[in-house]
């Protein structure tokens, strides 16, 4: 990978919030933003557990209604 | 403004047949036994339209005063067997995400196995409870420090 390509990299990461990084002279130090990696899953999980309930819901509902069962 | 793609995987077995399932999905009075805001939401708009190219819509005020919306077009139905809809969800006015979701279903002896497969853009902006990335850019971070390394990427999954 050419150093071009690793800066930009770390452009976007950094931009993300997920990883800080400070220049002294031509050493430029990152490091990871661990609470921004640890909300990362957040959002995808909220929208699967929503989705989870969602389907727990609709067990319910079979459940309920299993007399009317057709095939 | 920060995108994140994503994907996720339900896998479930429903104690039903794919027919008692697909007829969940279906109709509004069916699919309003169990796709529902806690009752004390109030529900301020509620379309369904379950056709290729039909729209669904659920716009609900919730206790704290928050309205969510969501708005989805069917892209594919086959009877039975799968849905495909695509589906914006708003906060307010903000759009936070627009999603694709295949519904699979198949008999599984008398039961059925449901497959939801989600693809979705998340959008950050404010609203600090959305947030912008998931292991894809955890896949990012371990390729960079793999090329840094002189070592291969890895595939991303």
């Amino acid at each position: 990978m050419t150093l071009s390509a690793v800066t930009q990299h770390l452009k976007v990461l950094e931009q993300a919030g997920l990883i800080k990084s400070s220049k002294v002279g031509r050493v430029r130090t990152c490091s990871l933003e661990a609470a921004a990696m640890a909300r990362i899953e957040q959002w995808i999980a909220q929208h699967k557990l929503f989705w989870e309930r969602q389907y727990d819901q609709l067990d319910a509902y079979m459940a309920q209604t299993s007399h009317e069962g057709t095939e | 403004m920060t995108v994140t793609n994503a994907t996720f995987v339900i896998d479930r077995q429903v104690n039903a047949s794919p027919s008692r399932v697909f007829a969940a999905f279906k109709t509004l009075e069916a699919k309003s036994a169990w796709f529902k805001t806690p009752t004390e939401c109030e529900v301020l708009i509620r379309d369904f339209d379950f056709r290729v190219g039909g729209v669904e819509r659920f716009r609900a005020r919730w206790p704290s005063g928050l309205i969510t919306d969501f708005h989805a077009t069917y892209h594919d139905i086959v009877e039975n067997e799968r849905l495909v809809l695509v589906y914006d969800l708003y906060h307010g006015d903000e759009k936070l995400s627009v999603s694709l979701q295949t519904i699979e279903i198949r008999a599984e002896g008398d039961k059925t196995r449901l497959l939801h497969t989600e693809q979705g853009s998340y959008f950050s902006g404010g609203l600090e409870a959305v947030q912008g990335r998931e292991h894809g850019t955890g896949w990012h971070v371990d390729n960079l420090v793999a090329n840094l390394e002189g070592r291969e990427g890895r595939a991303f999954s």
